[in-house]
């Protein structure tokens, strides 16, 4: 975690944050998407402009190895967590309204879409063989030459099946990994009820996490669609990103991922 | 995460060879092996799963609701089990179907969290069970642990083993609205993430707690040679399990990891705090299973005596949290907040019935000794008001006259 960002809050939100990620067309895979727009939908949330730049390099520029990172003034922060505390030094939040018991039922909430929706996600990509070997591999890998590209693959895939294994994903099938995806779902379905966000009237940072895992889910082209069956079961869920995506995405065209997508791995969320 | 190696049946160890937490907290380690190899011959009869279902069910909800155990009239026996199918009824709120389960656990990694928590839930909904612990991890159907057998169904995973439960009917979560139900998992997966790092690090990986509690613990349970390999193993493991999930960069050194654990976990304790509030229980006034997980995820932090006990300092910071935890300890496994059971309790009146008969006796012995004295000719006789020959009754005097 960043600590060094402490020491510039007095400075105010820079013109020219940039917000690095993948190449959106060819290299970037369904978890580093989720969370990338996770972190976009958060930053268009507290009215913070953010430039979005892709670079084949970008998660060996992060300071976590981990993608997104932003670039503000002169620091650099990733992922999702400590973005929020970084945007909160600055003086901008969005769950300041909030009461201790919600606070907590938030963050609950935001390590139960990190648990089971992240942790399937990467199940899904870099364990399941079919997968791999059709969507992962070429994309992972694509803006090197071979053999770099196969190295830089295996070396990954080894890495997330090594923490699978630690985490005790590593015995689960297919069917039990969905079913994981279908229950939390549920889960979220159920908190979410009818209300426009999770908290009622004003998105948090719940809201932006959610929004980027489930339209990432039900937007992006995999061998099967089960992933994205499951998501559509919850009616609710669906409006949910519907809204959110028309009330901050549109008319930001060429900052958002919902950019009429050539490649066959989108389709437009109908 | 099986074991390889054989290894015996449980066999009854005396209870000084066993850490001091595990007598306030669930003592399952006693087995009688009546049936040698055989699994179901391993009941120890008044153990507390037997001594819940004694307990008459509650007409009305009281402020404490009682373990919904209602097995009347029930005596245990270690024979019991190999009666086969006359196992007696059960009688749950929604229906009256016979059940027959009893549960099979060997202490690994996670077991003091993972026993706890299923114990829990098991009397929180009424379920029998009967604990068996057994130190061979082979030894169980699957060689999984810990595992729910019953009738001709395995069920080996927690997560499994709740939803079995609940599918028979005994379902802790049964007033639970939907809403109630998602908060449930939400903060589940909470505990999972933020505290169980810290727990893993606490009993295994800190090394004045490993080598002082952990290890002699494991190995006092383990059949030789096994008990010189397994903990090891079990302690790479947590380590690799905390080094992959939290140990990426910028956080290179063990120490700074070690740090960035224990502040999750306190801060995942401080939200828990304020979830509960005042109230008894998570959902109100019922037990639920967010409560079995919470509890099994704090009695290990709350009860074992560690030399490093940041967390439990912590936790005792946070009084609803405590007062959680021994309400749970006191209602559902029927131990005083002392943690002694009833039947320490009457071992403890025995001991101090002999150790005032030997403070009489030393008495007897001073007052000879006192008479002596005055009976020198150095000494004009002294008046003294309280001396009696206490002859063996009350204690009373003999203790005022030997306070200073």
């Amino acid at each position: 975690m960043n600590l060094g960002f402490l020491c510039s809050t007095a400075e105010p939100w820079p013109e020219n944050a940039a917000l690095y990620q993948q190449l959106k067309e060819e290299q970037i895979l369904l978890s580093d998407n989720a969370s990338s727009l996770a972190v976009q939908a958060f930053l268009q949330m507290c009215n913070l402009p953010v430039r979005v730049i892709c670079r084949a390099n970008a998660e060996y520029m992060s300071p976590s190895g981990k993608v997104p990172f932003i670039h503000v003034g002169n620091q650099v922060v990733s992922e999702l967590g400590p973005i929020v505390q970084f945007v909160k030094a600055k003086g901008h939040s969005l769950s300041d309204g909030l009461d201790e018991v919600q606070k907590a039922e938030m963050k609950a909430y935001m390590e139960l879409v990190n648990n089971m929706l992240l942790t399937a996600e990467l199940y899904l990509q870099w364990c399941d063989d079919v997968t791999v070997e059709e969507i992962t591999y070429p994309r992972y890998g694509s803006p090197y030459p071979w053999p770099l590209n196969r190295i830089l693959s295996y070396q990954k895939q080894w890495e997330v099946r090594r923490k699978m294994k630690a985490i005790g994903w590593a015995g689960k099938t297919l069917e039990q990994v969905l079913e994981d995806v279908d229950q939390c779902c549920h889960a979220l379905s159920q908190r979410l009820g009818t209300q426009p966000y999770f908290f009622n009237k004003q998105p948090t940072e719940l809201d932006a996490l959610v929004f980027g895992h489930l339209f990432t889910i039900l937007t992006t082209q995999l061998i099967t669609d089960e992933l994205s069956e499951k998501v559509k079961n919850y009616s609710n869920l669906t409006a949910f990103c519907r809204r959110i995506e028309q009330q901050y995405f549109e008319g930001h065209e060429k900052d958002s991922s919902t950019t009429a997508a050539h490649s066959s791995k989108r389709s437009l969320l109908r | 995460m099986g074991c390889p190696g054989g290894g015996g049946v449980t066999l009854p160890r005396a209870i000084h060879g066993k850490p001091a937490w595990c007598h306030g907290l669930v003592d399952t380690a006693f087995g009688h092996p009546a049936g040698g190899d055989d699994l179901t011959g391993l009941l120890r009869p008044g153990g507390f799963g037997l001594r819940e279902r004694q307990a008459a069910r509650p007409a009305a909800r009281s402020p404490l609701p009682a373990a919904r155990s209602p097995l009347p009239g029930h005596e245990a026996r270690p024979h019991l089990l190999a009666d086969g199918p006359q196992f007696p009824r059960v009688f749950n709120a929604t229906s009256g179907a016979l059940f027959y389960a009893f549960l099979t656990h060997c202490e690994q990694v996670f077991s003091p969290a993972l026993q706890s928590l299923l114990q829990a839930y098991a009397k929180f909904s009424g379920a029998p069970l009967i604990v068996n612990t057994i130190n061979n991890c082979r030894r169980a159907p699957k060689g999984d642990l810990p595992v729910l057998v019953s009738e001709d169904t395995v069920v080996s995973q927690p997560a499994k083993i709740l939803n079995f439960l609940r599918r028979q009917k005994y379902n802790a979560d049964y007033d639970l609205s939907a809403k109630q139900g998602a908060d449930t998992l939400a903060y589940i997966a909470l505990l999972e993430e933020k505290l169980l790092p810290a727990l893993l690090h606490t009993f295994w990986i800190e090394s004045e707690n490993y080598c002082s509690v952990t290890k002699p613990w494991f190995a006092s349970r383990i059949a030789f040679p096994l008990s010189l390999y397994l903990p090891g193993k079990m302690s790479r493991e947590a380590l690799n399990r905390i080094l992959l999930t939290k140990g990426g960069p910028p956080l290179y050194s063990l120490t700074e990891v070690e740090a960035q654990i224990y502040r999750d976990a306190k801060e995942c304790l401080n939200l828990l705090s304020k979830r509960l509030g005042t109230s008894q229980f998570f959902f109100g006034d019922t037990p639920t299973t967010l409560d079995a997980f919470v509890f099994g995820f704090l009695a290990p932090i709350y009860k074992v005596c560690f030399p490093r006990v940041q967390l439990q300092e912590h936790l005792k910071q946070l009084p609803n949290l405590c007062r959680f935890c021994d309400d749970i300890l006191t209602c559902y496994f029927r131990l005083t907040v002392s943690g002694h059971s009833p039947a320490g309790q009457d071992t403890a009146d025995a001991n101090l019935q002999k150790l005032t008969q030997l403070v009489n006796k030393e008495s007897n012995l001073i007052e000879k000794m006192d008479d002596n004295l005055r009976k020198s000719p150095q000494h004009p006789p002294r008046k003294l008001t309280t001396l009696k020959l206490a002859a063996g009754g009350e204690e009373s005097s003999p203790m005022s006259r030997l306070s200073p």
